[in-house]
């Protein structure tokens, strides 16, 4: 976005809502996309400018939901469900599977700065299970001998 | 005939008959009985509900309740914890959940034994914990600023800090981060915690987790006094406690007076105490010997010295008050001065019409007001602190809060108040006013608010509140400069007019009396000094201008002081010594003064202090309104930006000798609007470059989205120097 | 079986031609009669809408299955509240085991746009808002997509269909935390705030977004509302059984053959689902348990199977019908294991502002954990049951219950699996249990948690 923009974008979702305040988690997202899949200081400086907050207010709004990341993040944000329904028929295989595939283990980036690995809790497509989210697409279901060609086809991406 | 507004309700089977809607906790405590609370905190809005220590059972209801979150309704039957076996399970089982993660450290902790955790689990804890698992560990004690240390193990997450933060100064710098058990109290990236009131927090935290970093460690509670007194540091007057261990003043916590503070208290009145111990503090009298040498004399032979000034004066004696002086001080002098010696001259910072009383009223109807208007270009937060959150609390309740300044709601020119106050009166009112205008008509309690120095002394201000026919619930507050500075003015002409002439133009000045710290910083003050053939200062600090007096007193701190001041609503107030004066006080050696000039002055108050809480006194009748001065209207014009500059909170002979608040200090910023910034090129952090009279200053740029184009802003202690109009340039 | 002696079981009213049809599609959906409900409504007293909702007698389809007419009824008429009348969908279907919602996002969009629509104009609602979990983005891209062609289409805006009603529909997302499915956490996560619950009252009928009236309803609910206006109220009452009307979609999942949503009619027993419809546990493994409503209500075991899939005899057999997500599990899986997953997605999720909730779920995974282990001591596992005691009925709002009541309906369930864990220093599973290793989010590595100081759960 250039300079500027994400401030008018904020802007311009603010006026949606009866109280401005309430654009804050779409400025959060929008705020993510802009710094490259995180939220670092700047970007808190930038959300509570736009919408005359305070940078620690808005840190302590992101730091409540597990979709903002205050670290940064791989290009590609893997996150395997195993949640019960998931768990039940063979999360924990997939896991590892990712795992043995990506050197990284789940909370953790790769070296090279292509992947995030974290479990998750309930997706939301337990009856398609074990489901994973690439990037926020639902694959369902996922086994673990697919891992190998889903993280494969990431590479290329 | 029963009350219709009262309902009975039982508390353990004690029936008891309040108003509807009062709360349960202050319902039973009607009734006698205690319901332990954490989180609860009337004064932080309404009741969260959170930590859940004052469960309790209805009557009719199948779960345990929050007493602090139900209210009074007729017929009500509560148990607390004493007559319900659910509800003492409860409180146990709540009590067991906080302490398991909270530290055994109560005797390191400088919390003990004023701790309700403390006290709770003495009462109502388990003999022993059933927890064996590794408790939360963080790093501690972390310093979330220069005055506050945070304990995160000892942190129960009951919000009360962070509430305070958000909804009750609205600074929102402490929040809590993360969710669950990993929330943490925290600041922004751990920036200090920068704010007028963050130290509100260090009394509001139940437990040992916020402390002031000022008193860790420094005292047990057995070793303690606490004295009643009344900050003299702004013209609030906030009620504290002065907390004295061995004859020094440790800490200050607020004395909550319901009318004046609400419980709230400034970081310039809670934390500037240590100025008492600053290292070049005066502590006896000095006599000029050489041009710039002084020698420590006696009091005895100071007064002789002072007596012959002032006498070889022949009348031409001015006197220039810092207007923090107590109202028993300032007649002393009244009484040696004008009445002794009969000069009529005297620098008063805050003389304002006494015609203001005419629309006085206590600060906590500003809460009430419907709408709140505030006039004048000194920001509130920095002239009268408080007055800023009761204006907070006004507009959160549903208030129109317009302020009229460079950044305000209106944004103005600076200096415009008086014309807006002219053009409000005006029939029919300007167009950009119109509205206001007709709102201000229409509300029926306005709170109406004037910031800034008025070279009129408050009568455009109570011509407006008598044209709008301020009645009762509404009133006006005129902002002085100074802590006591309409008690100082009111004592200086309660005594007899003397003969003498004023020294006018650059006349020479027979001698010059310079009362205090604040008045040394006065620029006309400085000028006068330099006219003076004799100077005497009373002062706490040695500084430039004590330099050239040829008598130097040393002053005492308002912690000193025993006597009477008088806030900006009119109210009089006892300020009690917390400590002594390593020294004679003023009195003492007016008194001295006195006695040599054949003029008796008492070295004690002489008449009875005011009564501890005494009502605000009923309004005074005025005739006619005074007449204010015609307005003389600011040209504007001119090249450059125009400059408004503002007195910052923390500044001052006593906030700058604390080192721990020096981070509170404003900033070398120059807060630019946002039109002028795009046109300067200018970002926020930028160096810029203010100059205009050959003077030049560098400063840091802040983009200030409200303020109106054409004018920055400065704190005047980064403006010195430069004029009305200043080139601004991007360094 | 129904009053009039049908046999209950799959019953297609929401999802009707949704298999035939792409009805994300506004043609489609019109063509088989979408909006016409609305047009319908529209013609209708605001309060006649109201009345038809109280006749349907419907339950809410998020979880606590409160009458929605009644519901409806508690907020101020239009006109008379000083303030605006909002309307919040929920659609933050987040509790475990549960997909349903999203069904309905994804194959009939319009029919939520609809429901939103109708129950808008009924209640007075000129703003509605759709509060979406933030992992739905599919969903999102088809609901939004759906709005704007509703939109141009003159059914969201001004004048709906044509009428002198307005009505504007804002598409929130959430961020990841299942609490902002809890009304009035949603609330405030909807003003902007995180998204800790408020204490009630108020309730959100009188004081809910932006402290004005607010209608809360989940998005099956919602979406059911054209069916209920096209049916009438008394019609759609008679599908179902007493106090449970209507049909209700279904999330089946766990150790059974044919997962996914099921549109049944209440009542319908639990059999039918796990076997006619699932296709029985795959495997040849048998039946060991069923949770019956999301993983916070407490668990059936195999010889309950039959109970009906009803608000009454869930209730009866100590449990309830939830968010309707029934998740089958069958003898691979140690219920330690499920008590401790079920746990550790509690403490995830507690918001941490009350005290019982943050503290206990936390406690009761470090003690479960332990037991897991096989580390615990005897006294260990009556502790666990205190704690949870210590918890239900003392917490700010129902996620404490969620994390304490199905922990120990498994301990009461299969408290001797629970005690050989002890007794055998391990798990009898050895390894071979189904939920044996998982990785929860709780004790995976937190990096995008920053400046988060790390807190050891686990000894
Ligand atoms: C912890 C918790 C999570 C909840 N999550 C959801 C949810 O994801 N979706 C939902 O519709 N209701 C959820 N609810 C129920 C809502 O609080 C509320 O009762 C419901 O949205 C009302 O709509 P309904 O009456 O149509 O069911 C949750 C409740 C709790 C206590
Ligand atoms: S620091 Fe103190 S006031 Fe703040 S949440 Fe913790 S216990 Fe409460
Ligand atoms: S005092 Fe009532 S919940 Fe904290």
């Amino acid at each position: 976005m250039p300079d500027g923009s994400l401030y008018d974008a904020i802007q311009e979702i603010a006026g949606q809502y009866p109280v401005r305040r309430s654009a804050i988690m779409p400025a959060l997202h929008l705020a993510q996309e802009h710094y490259g899949g995180w939220l670092p200081p700047e970007a808190f400086r930038d959300v509570a400018d736009a919408l005359d907050l305070t940078p620690a207010y808005c840190q302590a709004v992101a730091s409540f939901y597990d979709m903002y990341h205050l670290e940064p993040t791989g290009r590609h944000q893997i996150a395997v469900c195993t949640n019960v329904s998931c768990a039940l028929v063979g999360a924990q295989e997939v896991v590892e599977a990712f795992e043995r595939e990506l050197g990284v283990g789940p909370g953790e980036t790769t070296e090279d700065g292509a992947f995030t690995l974290r479990t998750f809790e309930c997706l939301g497509g337990c009856g398609w299970a074990p489901v994973v989210a690439i990037d926020w697409r639902y694959c369902e279901p996922v086994t673990a001998g697919e891992v190998p060609g889903l993280v494969e086809d990431l590479r290329g991406r | 005939m029963p009350d219709p507004d009262l309902v009975t309700v039982a508390v353990d089977g004690r029936e008891i008959r309040v108003p509807k809607g009062t709360g349960m906790i202050e319902t039973a405590a009607a009734a006698g009985i205690e319901i332990p609370v954490f989180c609860y905190e009337p004064r932080l809005g309404p009741p969260v509900g959170a930590c859940r220590m004052c469960l309790c059972e209805v009557e009719g209801m199948p779960k345990l309740q929050a007493a602090c979150t139900l209210t009074a309704q007729d017929g009500m039957e509560l148990h607390t914890a004493q007559t319900s076996a659910k509800a003492a399970e409860g409180q146990r089982a709540v009590l067991e959940f906080i302490l398991l993660n909270h530290p055994l450290d109560c005797p390191d902790c400088d919390k003990g034994g004023e701790c309700p955790l403390q006290d709770l689990t003495f009462r109502w804890g388990p003999a022993n914990t059933r927890m064996h698992f590794p408790k939360r560990t963080f790093d501690k004690p972390v310093p979330i600023s220069p005055v506050i240390a945070l304990d995160r193990e000892r942190c129960i997450l009951c919000y009360r800090c962070t509430r305070f933060s958000e909804g009750v100064s609205e600074d929102m710098q402490l929040v809590a981060r993360n969710r669950g058990a990993q929330s943490i109290i925290a600041t922004f990236e751990d920036e200090p915690y920068r704010a007028h009131f963050s130290g509100n927090v260090t009394e509001l935290c139940p437990v040992g987790a916020l402390l002031p970093a000022t008193y860790r460690f420094r005292a047990r509670p057995w070793e303690i006094d606490n004295v009643p007194t009344v900050c003299g540091l702004c013209p609030v007057g906030c009620n504290v406690w002065a907390t004295t261990r061995e004859g020094s003043v440790i800490r200050i916590l607020s004395r909550n007076h319901p009318e004046v503070d609400d419980g709230w208290l400034c970081d310039k009145g809670r934390f500037t105490f240590d100025h008492l111990r600053a290292g070049d503090r005066i502590r006896e009298p000095l006599l000029r010997v050489r041009r710039r040498g002084f020698d420590p004399v006696t009091h005895e032979a100071a007064a002789e010295a002072v007596a012959r000034g002032l006498r070889d004066a022949n009348g031409s004696v001015i006197v220039a008050f810092s207007g923090g002086e107590t109202v028993e001080v300032a007649t002393a002098l009244a009484r040696l001065v004008r009445g002794g010696l009969g000069s009529n001259a005297a620098i008063l910072p805050d003389d304002l019409d006494p015609a203001v009383d005419a629309f006085r009223a206590p600060l906590a109807a500003i809460r009430d007001a419907e709408l709140c208007l505030v006039l004048g270009d000194e920001p509130v937060v920095d002239r009268a602190p408080i007055v800023d959150l009761w204006l907070r609390t006004a507009r959160r309740a549903g208030a129109e809060v317009v302020t009229v300044n460079p950044a305000g709601t209106i944004a103005v020119p600076p200096g415009s108040a008086p014309d807006v106050c002219a053009d409000l009166l005006a029939e029919p009112p300007r167009d950009e006013l119109r509205a206001l205008s007709a709102r201000l008509r229409g509300a029926g309690r306005v709170a109406l608010v004037w910031s800034g120095d008025d070279h009129d002394a408050g009568r455009r201000a109570v011509a407006l509140a008598a044209s709008l026919e301020l009645g009762d619930g509404s009133g006006l507050y005129v902002l002085p400069r100074t802590p006591n500075g309409r008690g100082v003015a009111a004592a200086w002409r309660s005594v007899d007019a003397g003969r003498a002439e004023e020294p006018s133009g650059d006349e020479e000045v027979g001698a010059l009396w310079i009362s205090g710290d604040e008045a040394l910083y006065d620029p006309r003050v400085a000028r006068l000094a330099e006219r003076a053939r004799f100077v005497i200062a009373t002062s706490m600090f040695m500084g430039e201008h004590t330099l050239a007096a040829d008598v130097v007193v040393p002053g005492t701190s308002y912690l000193e002081r025993d006597g009477t001041v008088v806030n900006l609503e009119g109210r009089r107030q006892r300020q009690r010594r917390a400590v002594d004066p390593p020294f004679r006080d003023e009195l003492e050696f007016l008194s001295l003064v006195g006695g040599r000039l054949a003029l008796p002055i008492a070295p004690w108050p002489a008449e009875a202090p005011p009564a501890e809480r005494a009502p605000l006194p009923e309004r005074i009748q005025v005739a006619t309104a005074p007449e204010p001065a015609a307005t003389a209207r600011r040209a504007d014009a001119g090249r450059g930006l125009q400059l408004v500059t503002y007195r910052a909170l923390f500044s001052g002979p006593g906030v700058e000798r604390v080192e721990p608040l020096a981070f509170q200090r404003p900033l070398p910023e120059v807060e630019v609007s946002t039109g002028d910034a795009r046109s300067l090129g200018i970002t926020n952090g930028d160096p810029v470059s203010l100059r205009s009279n050959g003077t030049s200053r560098e400063l840091r740029a802040r983009v200030h989205r409200r303020l109106r184009a054409g004018v920055v802003r400065v704190a005047s202690e980064h403006a010195v120097g430069l004029a009305e109009r200043v080139e601004v340039t991007k360094a | 079986m129904a009053a009039d002696g049908r046999r209950l079981g799959v019953r297609a009213l929401l999802l009707e031609h949704a298999d035939e049809r792409d009805l994300t599609k506004l043609a489609e959906y019109e063509a088989v009669g979408g909006y016409s409900s609305l047009r319908k409504a529209l013609g209708l007293d605001r309060g006649a809408i109201v009345e038809e909702l109280l006749a349907s007698n419907i339950r809410g389809r998020g979880g606590a299955g409160f009458p929605m007419g009644r519901k409806a009824s508690f907020l101020p008429k239009p006109g008379e509240s000083a303030k605006p009348i909002y309307l919040t969908v929920n659609a933050d279907e987040s509790e475990p085991g549960t997909f349903k919602d999203r069904e309905i996002l994804f194959r009939i969009p319009h029919a939520l746009i609809e429901g939103t629509l109708i129950t808008s104009y009924a209640i007075g609602a000129e703003l509605a808002f759709i509060y979406l979990r933030g992992e739905y983005l599919r969903e999102f891209e088809i609901l939004r997509d759906a709005l704007a062609e509703a939109h141009s289409a003159g059914y969201v805006g001004a004048n709906v269909a044509g009428s002198s009603a307005s009505a504007t529909i804002v598409v929130h997302r959430g961020a990841g935390a299942y609490i902002c499915g809890e009304e009035t956490a949603l609330l405030e996560s909807l003003e902007g705030k995180r998204g800790q619950p408020r204490s009630k009252p108020p309730f959100p009928a009188i004081s809910g977004v932006y402290a004005s009236p607010t209608l809360i309803n989940n998005v099956e609910t919602v979406a059911t509302v054209p069916d209920i206006v096209e049916l009438g109220g008394a019609e759609y009452a008679e599908l179902g059984v007493e106090n449970s009307t209507g049909t209700r979609l279904f999330s089946l999942s766990g150790n059974v053959v044919n997962g996914g949503n099921y549109e049944l009619e209440l009542g319908t027993p639990l059999r039918t689902l796990v076997y006619d419809l699932g296709g029985g546990i795959p495997n040849g493994r048998e039946l060991k348990a069923v949770i019956p409503g999301g993983s916070s209500v407490p668990v059936l075991a195999a010889d309950e199977v039959d109970t009906p899939l009803d608000f009454d005899a869930m209730a009866r057999a100590g449990t309830m019908l939830g968010s309707g997500a029934v998740i089958v599990i069958d003898d691979r899986c140690c219920m330690v294991q499920l008590g401790l997953r079920v746990a550790q997605f509690y403490m995830h999720e507690s918001c941490g502002k009350c005290t019982p909730c943050r503290e206990g779920t936390r406690w009761m995974v470090q003690i479960l954990r332990k037991l897991e282990e096989g580390r615990a001591e005897q006294g260990e596992l009556d502790l666990l049951l205190n704690v949870c005691d210590r918890i239900l009925g003392n917490c700010l709002c129902p996620l404490g219950d969620a994390a304490a009541m199905p922990v120990a309906s498994y301990v009461a369930k299969f408290r001797a699996e629970y005690q050989r864990h002890i007794d055998e220093g391990g798990c009898p599973f050895g390894g071979a249990s189904s939920l044996a290793g998982v990785m929860a989010p709780v004790d995976q590595h937190h990096a995008h948690m920053r400046g988060q100081i790390q807190v050891p759960v686990h000894a």
